[in-house]
C-alpha cells in the first residue's frame, strides 16, 4: 500500500526528530538540552509562516516521550477551536490524562496563539498556571507583539527566522532525489523566491510542479498562476473599465467555482493590486490596497461577503471612472 | 429594458377632464386658479391638496397646467434646505410675467416631508414665498394635520382628495392594458385594485411589474405577487419606495414596513443598486452606506445589542437612496438576491471543503484555515493536471468521492478510473506486481508519460473487463 498511496510531500518530508531539523541550529540546540534534562519552561515560539515552529515542536515531542509522543501532547489550533470555553474543556480533561514514563509533565502544543482575543489569552494564562504541575504549554505565533505581556513573561522566547537560500534549495534538492523528479537550478530558485523563506510553500509549489513535469521557472510560475486563480484579474480589469455588473458576476462566479471566502478574495486582490501585469497609475496600488484592507477587516469582524465586496467593486468601477476622466 | 418609461408616467391625465373621482376636489381648485388667470389673484394665494397617496393631487395640477398652458414649476420641500433652490423659486414667483408672457404654476409637492424634518427655516421659507407670489401656489400633502404645519394651513386654501373607487381604479387598469396590448383577466384586474387600497399609482406600479415579468396578467400570478399591503411591502415595493424616496423618512419607511428578516432586506438592496443608479459615483456611495449598515448588523450579532438596529435602518434605507445624486430616477426592473440562491447551492460544497481542509489539517498539523489557503490551491492543480498521480493522493488520505470531485472538478471521472486500477492492484498482486513498481515511482513528467500512455491504455482496458467480467468490488477497506 505504501507504493501505492502518495502523501503531501509537506506531511512525507517533514523532519520527525530535532537531529532532522537542518537549520534553525541555535534553537535546536537549546531544544535538544530540554530533551537531556527532561524539563523545560513554557515556550513560545514566534516567526513567519513555514519557518518549522510546528515542526519543531512535534519534533521535541518526539525526542521527549518517543514514537507514540502524540498521546502526550495536546495539539489545539487557535484559529478552529471555537474559543477559551472548548480549549479550557480539552486541556481540563487532557491535564487528568496518563502521564508518561520518565517525563513529569505533558505537553499542550496551541498554535496560532496570535489569533486569540486579549481576553482569551488572559483566560489562557490563568490555565496555564492552574495546570503547571503536570503540562507545558508550547505556544505558536506569527507575531509576538499580539502575545500579551503576562504570557510572553512566563514563557521561553524562540525566534524563528525565515529559512536562508541555501538551506531551501538544499532541502528542495534533497527532495528531488527522494521523488527521482527532474528540475533545474534556476526552477529550484524560483521556487525560493516565490515562497519568500516560507518552507512550507516551497514544498507545496515544488510537489505541484513535479507533478506536471521537469521543475524549471515556466513551470514553476504556471503553478503559482494556476494556484491563484486568473479570473480575480479579469474581474478587477472589469470594474475598472466601468462594467460593474460583469465584475459582480465575475466574483460570484469564483466564490463558486474556487470555494474561495471573502476574506480569500481580498487577500488575492491584494497580491494582484501591485502585479505589473495590472495597468494603473502608481499612486491608486496604494489607495486601492488601503481600501483592500478596510473591506478585509470588515469581513474579519464578521461583515458579509457579497455586500463588502460589492462595496469594494464599485469603489474600483468609480476610481476606473475618474481615471479616464483625467486621462 | 431600463430606459422603459414607468406606466405611471406614461398613462399620466393630461386634461383635468381626465382625473376622475375627484370633482370635490376640482370644484374648489378650478375657480380659484381661474380667478388667477384673470389677474384677480385670490385672498389665499396658496392651495393645499391633501389626501392618501396616488389619487390624483400631483396629476390634476399637471393636467390643469397643461389644459391652461402653464408653465410648471416645481419643487420639492426638501430642496427648501438648499439656499440656490430657494432664490431660484423665489425669484420666479415674485416676477410678474416670464419672457415670453406664458403664465406659471408652482408646484410645491410632499410639503409634510418637511415637519419630518423639523426644519422650521423651510417652513418659513415657502410662508415668505406666499406672500410675495404673483403666480398660484400649489401643495400636495398625505397628512396635513401635523402642529407644525398649522401657519400653511392658515395661508391656503385646503382642498381635499378622496380614496379612488375600485370601480374606477379597474377602469385605469383596463384601459392601460389595452393601450399596452396585454392579456389581462378581469378579475385580476379586480384583485389588484382591490389591494391598492385606492392608490392608483401603486395599482398601475403593481400592474407594470407584474405585465412586464410575465407578459400577461391573471388571477392566478396577481395573488401570489401583490401581497395584502397592509403597509407591509414585498421586496419589490421595498425597493420602489426605497429608491423613489425623496426625504429620510421616507426611505426608513420602506425599510422598516416588511416582513423580511434583516439580512435579507441587505440582500435585495444590495443586488438592486447597479440595476437602480447608473452614475459609478452614486453606487458607490449607496453600497458604502449599505456595507456600513451590514457592519453595524454584524456588531448587533456579536454583542446581541439590539439598540443599534436602528443604526442598520439608517444606513440602509436613507444612506442608500440619498446616495443619489446624478442618477436620474428611471423604472428599474428589480432582481432577486443571487447570493440567497447562490449560498444554497455552494452550501454542500463549502462542507466538503471544510471537511477535506480538516483531513489534511490534522494530518499536517496546521489550521483549517491554512490549509485552505496554503495546500488546496495545490492539490487542486495536481488533481487537474495527473489524475494518475492525484488518485495516489486521494488513497494516501482516503478522500471521499465529494472531496475529490471537489478537487479535481471536470477529472473526476479520470481520477477515479485511476483509484480504481490502484485498488485493484493491491488486491491481484500477483498480476499487477510489476504495474505497481512502474506507477510507484514518483511524479513523471509529460514526456516519460507518453511513452508508458499505451501501457496505461493497456491496463485501462484490462481492469474494465475484470470489472465487468469477474465483478470484483471496486472498494476496498483502506
Amino acid at each position: 500500500m505504501s507504493s501505492i498511496a502518495e502523501l503531501l510531500w509537506a506531511e512525507k518530508y517533514r523532519p520527525r526528530s530535532l537531529d532532522e531539523i537542518v537549520n534553525q541550529e541555535e534553537i535546536v540546540k537549546r531544544l535538544k538540552k530540554f530533551v537531556e534534562e527532561k524539563n523545560m519552561p513554557h515556550l513560545l515560539f514566534v516567526g513567519p509562516p513555514g519557518t518549522g515552529k510546528t515542526t519543531a515542536a512535534h519534533a521535541l515531542a518526539h525526542d521527549l516521550y518517543g514514537e507514540n509522543y502524540l498521546q502526550y501532547m495536546l495539539e489545539l489550533n487557535a484559529s478552529d477551536e471555537r474559543g477559551i470555553d472548548t480549549i479550557r474543556t480539552k486541556v481540563k480533561e487532557f491535564a487528568r490524562s496518563r502521564t508518561p514514563p520518565g517525563v513529569p509533565f505533558k505537553i499542550v502544543l496551541l498554535d496560532e496563539a496570535d489569533n486569540m482575543t486579549a481576553d482569551a489569552q488572559q483566560a489562557l494564562r490563568r490555565l496555564m498556571e492552574m495546570y503547571t504541575a503536570s503540562t507545558r504549554f508550547i505556544l505558536i505565533a506569527n507575531f509576538p507583539s499580539k502575545i500579551i505581556e503576562p504570557i510572553q513573561s512566563r514563557c521561553a522566547l524562540f525566534r524563528f527566522t525565515p529559512l536562508k537560500k541555501e538551506d531551501v534549495i538544499a532541502r528542495l534538492k534533497w527532495i528531488c532525489e527522494q521523488e527521482k523528479c527532474k528540475y533545474t537550478e534556476e526552477g529550484l530558485e524560483t521556487i525560493y523566491e516565490i515562497s519568500e523563506g516560507d518552507m512550507r510553500r516551497a514544498i507545496n509549489v515544488l510537489q505541484a510542479a513535479a507533478a506536471i513535469g521537469t521543475v524549471t521557472p515556466d513551470i514553476v510560475y504556471k503553478v503559482v498562476g494556476l494556484a491563484h486563480p486568473r479570473e480575480i484579474r479579469e474581474m478587477i480589469k472589469l470594474a475598472l473599465d466601468g462594467q460593474f455588473q460583469r465584475a459582480r458576476d465575475q466574483l460570484r462566479q469564483l466564490m463558486i467555482n474556487y470555494g474561495l471566502s471573502g476574506v480569500d478574495v481580498i487577500k488575492q486582490i491584494h497580491r494582484e493590486i501591485f502585479s505589473q501585469e495590472l495597468k494603473l497609475p502608481e499612486e491608486l496600488r496604494v489607495m486601492i490596497a488601503d481600501y483592500a484592507g478596510e473591506i478585509q477587516f470588515r469581513l474579519v469582524e464578521g461583515a458579509d461577503d457579497e455586500i463588502q465586496l460589492s462595496a469594494f467593486l464599485a469603489w474600483l468601477t468609480l476610481l476606473g471612472q475618474k481615471m479616464r476622466a483625467s486621462s | 429594458m431600463s430606459q422603459r418609461i414607468p406606466w405611471v408616467i406614461k398613462y399620466r391625465p393630461k386634461r383635468i377632464a381626465d382625473v376622475a373621482n375627484q370633482d370635490q376636489a376640482k370644484e374648489k381648485f378650478i375657480p380659484w386658479l381661474r380667478q388667477w388667470l384673470q389677474g384677480r389673484p385670490p385672498e389665499k394665494k396658496a392651495a393645499l391638496f391633501y389626501g392618501p397617496a396616488g389619487v390624483g393631487k400631483t396629476s390634476l395640477v399637471e393636467a390643469a397646467a397643461h389644459e391652461y398652458g402653464l408653465e410648471l414649476i416645481e419643487m420639492n420641500a426638501s430642496d427648501f434646505r438648499r439656499k440656490e433652490d430657494i432664490e431660484r423659486i423665489a425669484k420666479v414667483a415674485a416676477t410678474q410675467m416670464s419672457l415670453f408672457g406664458r403664465r406659471k404654476i408652482i408646484l410645491l409637492d410632499e410639503v409634510d416631508g418637511i415637519s419630518g424634518t423639523a426644519d422650521r427655516g423651510g417652513l418659513d421659507a415657502i410662508l415668505e414665498l406666499i406672500k410675495i407670489t404673483k403666480h398660484p401656489i400649489v401643495m400636495t400633502a398625505n397628512d396635513p394635520w401635523d402642529q407644525k404645519l398649522r401657519p400653511l394651513r392658515e395661508a391656503s386654501l385646503m382642498i381635499p382628495f378622496n380614496r379612488l373607487s375600485e370601480r374606477y381604479v379597474v377602469q385605469v387598469l383596463k384601459r392601460i392594458c389595452a393601450a399596452e396590448r396585454i392579456e389581462c383577466e378581469d378579475a385580476a384586474l379586480k384583485y389588484i385594485a382591490q389591494r391598492c387600497e385606492g392608490d392608483l399609482r401603486s395599482a398601475i406600479n403593481d400592474l407594470q411589474a407584474i405585465a412586464e415579468g410575465y407578459g400577461k396578467v391573471t388571477l392566478d400570478i396577481v395573488r401570489n405577487l401583490v401581497v395584502s399591503r397592509d403597509r407591509q411591502y414585498t421586496p419589490w415595493e421595498m425597493l420602489r419606495n426605497l429608491f423613489m424616496s425623496k426625504y429620510a423618512w421616507q426611505a426608513k419607511r420602506a425599510v422598516t414596513h416588511t416582513d423580511l428578516d434583516y439580512e435579507t432586506i441587505l440582500q435585495w438592496i444590495n443586488e438592486n443598486i447597479p440595476n437602480q443608479y447608473t452614475d459609478p459615483e452614486d453606487v458607490w456611495r449607496a453600497f458604502e452606506s449599505l456595507a456600513r449598515a451590514d457592519i453595524y448588523l454584524g456588531r448587533i450579532k456579536r454583542t446581541l445589542s439590539w439598540d443599534l438596529l436602528s443604526y442598520v435602518f439608517d444606513l440602509a434605507g436613507p444612506g442608500v437612496a440619498l446616495a443619489r445624486k446624478k442618477s436620474k430616477f428611471r423604472w428599474a426592473k428589480y432582481s432577486f438576491p443571487q447570493k440567497i440562491m447562490l449560498l444554497a447551492k455552494t452550501k454542500e460544497m463549502r462542507e466538503i471543503r471544510e471537511a477535506l481542509a480538516d483531513a489534511i489539517a490534522k494530518r499536517i498539523h496546521t489550521s483549517r484555515t491554512t490549509v485552505k489557503r496554503e495546500v488546496l490551491p495545490y492539490l487542486m492543480i495536481i488533481f487537474r493536471e495527473r489524475p494518475d498521480y492525484a488518485a495516489r493522493i486521494a488513497v494516501g488520505y482516503n478522500l471521499t468521492d465529494n472531496m475529490i470531485k471537489y478537487l479535481a472538478g471536470p477529472l473526476y471521472s479520470q481520477v477515479k478510473e485511476h483509484i480504481n486500477m490502484l485498488l485493484l492492484r493491491m488486491e491481484k498482486p500477483a498480476t499487477a506486481s510489476t504495474r505497481v513498481e512502474t506507477r510507484a515511482t514518483q511524479p513523471q513528467t509529460k514526456n516519460e508519460e507518453a511513452g508508458t500512455s499505451k501501457a496505461r491504455r493497456a491496463t485501462r482496458k484490462s481492469s474494465r473487463r475484470r470489472r465487468k467480467g469477474g465483478g470484483t468490488q471496486t472498494t476496498l477497506p483502506l
